[in-house]
């Protein structure tokens, strides 16, 4: 095989580039591959969705791009860059300093993302602390009155514990705790999940309003297709730990390049067309059990017999637009 | 704090405190036997002879203890005794009290108990979180096993053990007894110093088991916590290390292990007990074994119930303190 | 089977601890005379020889013939009191934590008080009432009076975890009646959890009888480990030197209370499988 190309350093433009990232999880028969060879680009201000299946590896990204993947897992290779900066060749402490401060995540807030025996005024308190010096009592009651009435919640609510706060309130909360050092980057892992519509309506708004805000770049991950297409420019599609396809978002829905997000779209239900629910049939492999050649081939309904033993490359199919199948 | 949990609370104290006197009372008379005549014959017969007139003293006595009434009579008589501290008189040591004995006795056990509870749960806490945090030392996980070993064992075998080593190995500790014999109790320095040269050891036989017990217990609970989601999202907000160990990890691992603490009390005292037995120390434990080996019913009765209340308190206490560090617990659920 | 023992090493050595014992008393069985084991059989403080290899004790009994007489009376005393315990425990737990309401409040709150109450001094009380006139079976229904509270607590926080999972609700559905579905679909996934419950409550229950034995309350007449140990107090044989007699049950005792101990964490990492290390 001939040696990988140099890495080009920087991102060109782009605020965040993950580039050829792989994560390995060590299992007793060998190592299984929840991220495997994924690249993408962020734009500033861009919106970028990350949908898949539970096992896709969407969430392993989220944790690997902040460079918190532990031991079984490791990060195998590829290099995510913020701007100028080049994460993994960045030393722990100087990582941790840019967690919140460069790349923000957002947790699904609505379960156990809070710590149960620490007000909400302390959690964004001990965030400043930590990465900068702690602020006099009252500036700190000003920023997190500030804070917490940018994602719509009373400043009362500092005051609270987690278990007094509605899944909605916890939720923008956390948002509250991801927006406080203004960040570049915010990484948004499910936060809608648990929530019902109207909640996750003013939730969406609410991360809308404050990264219009912050002028940040959202990765949004999640597998509400529909949720996806409200919000995002541009969408990428992971299964089996590969990115198989990226395109904004208008495109994806309306031509979509990959059987896999072809089947997608086509399940989500339309009030214009009634008839029977379509899934996609069969189960998303096992990640340490994966067929050959192309992962997604025993369930596509356009397999060849290319598809069955080659795994097909990522290409580039115009601005911002990537693909992995043989047939596209 | 709200009233009402605390009323609730206490209630369950008095709950405790009644149960116990009842089956105190109760328990005994099962058997059929009849504390006084038993000791009396005894008595006697170590004598030599039993003569006629022993079922008069038996009377006799029976109605100073107030034996001799109907069954309920006998019931309200006890618990009202017992609301006024009148544990009765010892049998074996007449005229001493019983509640006098205990009172010699007590000042000994809490002085041990106490302060080697104390220190086995803050230092095995610590050691505990510090054994489940990957930022500590290597040379820690060195400890683990012999503090597991030590642990799955009763205290009074330590103690055994212990005592051996120093009676005939390392002769420089003091194997037996509160104080040293003809020394003169006081507050004076060498007396302090002679008592706390005598506790050395039986505290030595609770700590080192306890510490295992604890570090364990501790260790569990960081290792659950841990993996929590607040721990992960602590992380991803770029908290430092130290901060994330205490106000994430420890601060939430120290709730169930509290919680086990309230329960162990019991153990605890009951481990302590065969630990005086061992060293003579002179607290209740060996008090108990005194009063079991001369059939002295009234005291055995009276240190169970004391014990039994004083546990009953100090888990008084500690359910008072819990709502203090869990902020979930609503005090008005109780 | 083999290969899983050496993951778990805690369940190994457990298993390992609790076999030489076993092999020591059914061995003993059938090689020594536990005749012996009572008093005046044999000539009094004798150091270990190769006659004598425990050694024998003040009152002339052969403490070899007494570890491998006694080890399986206190072993007896420990299972018996244990079934017991987790047995009540486990139905008592099971009516609580299904039935809920009024029922689990009562149960509960005797349990938690039953367990503020520290178990050896009511032991104690119901001991001494008893005194002189215990056999080693009594012994063992004294101690299982007390031995039911803490499998009930225990148990009952298992089954309420289980009780919210999914199956259960769906048997429920499906028209399974309470006890059905206590047997056929709790029981089953509870199993694993049972028997760490049931190691434990043995080592608690060898525990108590020990040490009412210690104290000169248990069967007087019995050579059990703790009963020894009594002797050993009696005659002062710490400060007399004779080293032998105590060490034999001392080793004895904390083998066992170090098997139990392990083949309880092995236990425990069955039933709960995010504690098993990844291979």
């Amino acid at each position: 095989m001939d040696a990988p190309p140099p890495p080009t350093p920087g991102t060109n433009g782009a605020v965040l580039r993950v580039d050829g990232l792989r994560v390995a999880y060590d299992h007793a028969r060998g190592a299984v591959h929840a991220v495997d060879d994924v690249s993408f680009s962020l734009r500033p201000h861009e919106r970028f969705g990350l949908a898949g299946e539970s096992g896709s590896g969407k969430s392993t990204m989220a944790l690997a791009i902040l460079r918190m993947i532990k031991p079984p897992g490791r990060i195998e290779g590829g290099e995510v860059w913020l701007e100028d900066i080049s994460l993994s060749q960045l030393a722990p402490e100087a990582m941790r300093r840019l967690r919140l401060a460069g790349i923000a995540m957002v947790p699904q807030g609505s379960m156990n993302s809070l710590n149960p025996v620490l007000r909400i005024r302390d959690q964004i308190g001990d965030a400043l602390a930590d990465h900068g010096g702690k602020l006099a009592r009252r500036e700190l009651a000003a920023r997190v009155g500030s804070l917490l009435g940018q994602v719509g919640l009373a400043p009362e609510m500092g005051g609270k514990y987690p278990h007094e706060l509605s899944g909605g309130m916890k939720q923008r909360a956390c948002i509250a705790i991801a927006i406080c050092l203004r960040p570049k980057v915010i990484i948004a892992d499910e936060p809608t999940s648990a929530l019902d519509v109207v909640v996750q309506r003013q939730v969406m708004q609410t991360l809308g309003r404050v990264q219009a805000d912050l002028g940040a770049a959202v990765i949004l991950v999640g597998h509400d297709m529909g949720l996806m297409a409200q919000f995002v420019d541009r969408l990428g599609i992971m299964y089996a730990g590969r990115l198989v396809e990226v395109a904004p978002i208008h495109d994806i829905i309306a031509a979509p390049r990959h059987p896999y997000t072809r089947l997608l779209i086509d399940s989500l239900p339309s009030l214009e067309h009634k008839g029977g629910l379509r899934g996609i049939p069969g189960l998303a492999p096992l990640l340490r059990d994966l067929p050959p050649g192309c992962a997604f081939h025993p369930r596509c309904p356009a397999a060849e017999a290319r598809c069955r033993v080659e795994k097909p490359a990522v290409r580039p199919m115009g601005p911002g637009a990537t693909v992995a199948c043989h047939l596209a | 704090m709200q009233l009402i949990y605390v009323v609730r609370r206490f209630g369950v104290f008095l709950l405790i405190v009644w149960l116990a006197a009842t089956l105190n009372f109760f328990l005994p008379k099962l058997s059929g036997q009849d504390p006084v005549r038993t000791k009396l014959l005894e008595e006697a017969s170590l004598g030599g002879y039993v003569h006629a007139g022993i079922e008069d003293m038996v009377k006799v006595y029976q109605k100073k203890f107030g034996l001799d009434k109907p069954l309920w009579r006998q019931y309200l008589n006890y618990v009202a005794d017992v609301a006024h501290g009148n544990l009765n008189y010892s049998i074996a040591n007449y005229p001493r009290t019983v509640a006098g004995m205990i009172r010699d006795a007590m000042p000994w056990t809490i002085g041990l108990l106490g302060l080697t509870t104390v220190f086995s749960f803050v230092a095995g806490t610590i050691l505990g979180a510090l054994l489940a945090w990957p930022g500590a030392p290597r040379w820690m996980r060195w400890l683990m096993p012999p503090l597991w070993a030590l642990h799955a064992i009763p205290f009074f075998l330590l103690g055994l053990v212990l005592m051996y080593l120093f009676a005939f190995q390392f002769q420089f500790l003091p194997i037996f007894g509160g104080y040293s014999a003809g020394a003169s109790p006081g507050l004076t320095w060498t007396f302090v110093l002679d008592v706390l040269r005598h506790a050395v050891l039986p505290a030595l036989s609770i700590v080192l088991v306890s510490v295992g017990g604890w570090a364990l217990a501790m260790r569990g609970m960081m290792v659950t916590t841990m993996g929590e989601d607040y721990v992960t999202f602590a992380e991803a907000k770029g908290l430092r290390s130290a901060t994330i160990f205490t106000r994430y990890c420890i601060r939430n691992a120290i709730l169930p292990q509290t919680t086990g603490l309230a329960l162990a009390l019991g153990q605890i005292l009951s481990g302590a007990v065969l630990v005086e037995v061992v060293f003579g120390y002179p607290g209740i434990g060996a008090l108990l074994f005194q009063a079991i080996e001369e059939n002295d019913f009234f005291l055995i009765q009276g240190i169970v119930f004391t014990v039994i209340v004083a546990l009953g308190f100090a888990t008084f206490l500690l359910d008072i303190l819990y709502p203090w560090l869990d902020p979930r617990i609503s005090y008005r659920r109780g | 089977m083999l290969r899983y023992l050496r993951r778990n090493t805690s369940l190994a050595v457990g298993l390992v601890l609790l076999g030489i014992l076993v092999v020591f008393m059914v061995g003993g069985a059938f090689t020594i005379d536990t005749s012996n084991a009572q008093p005046l059989s044999v000539p009094a403080l004798l150091p270990p020889s190769w006659d004598y290899p425990f050694g024998t004790d003040r009152e002339g009994r052969d403490l070899l013939a007494v570890m491998v007489a006694g080890t399986p009376l206190t072993l007896w005393i420990g299972f018996v009191a244990g079934f017991i315990g987790v047995g009540v425990g486990a139905v008592l737990a099971f009516t609580a934590a299904y039935y809920g309401g009024m029922v689990d409040t009562l149960i509960r709150s005797i349990a938690d008080v039953g367990l503020t109450i520290p178990g050896l001094l009511v032991l104690i009380i119901i001991a001494v009432s008893l005194k002189g006139s215990l056999t080693v079976n009594q012994m063992a229904i004294v101690v299982a009076s007390l031995a039911w509270l803490n499998p009930t607590r225990t148990i009952r926080s298992q089954v309420l975890t289980l009780r919210e999972r999914g199956y259960v609700e769906i048997a429920r559905l499906n028209g399974m009646s309470g006890p059905e579905i206590i047997v056929r679909e709790l029981m089953p996934n509870l199993l694993p959890y049972l028997a760490a419950t049931l190691v434990s409550s043995v080592s608690a229950a060898i525990l108590a009888s020990v040490g009412l034995e210690v104290l000169g309350l248990g069967p007087v007449d019995s050579p059990t480990l703790g009963m020894t140990l009594y002797w050993v107090f009696f005659n002062a044989a710490i400060i007399n030197g004779w080293w032998w007699w105590w060490t034999a049950p001392l080793v004895v005792i904390v083998m066992v209370f170090l098997g139990l101990f392990f083949l309880t964490v092995g236990l425990d990492e069955i039933a709960n499988p995010r504690l098993r290390r990844i291979a």
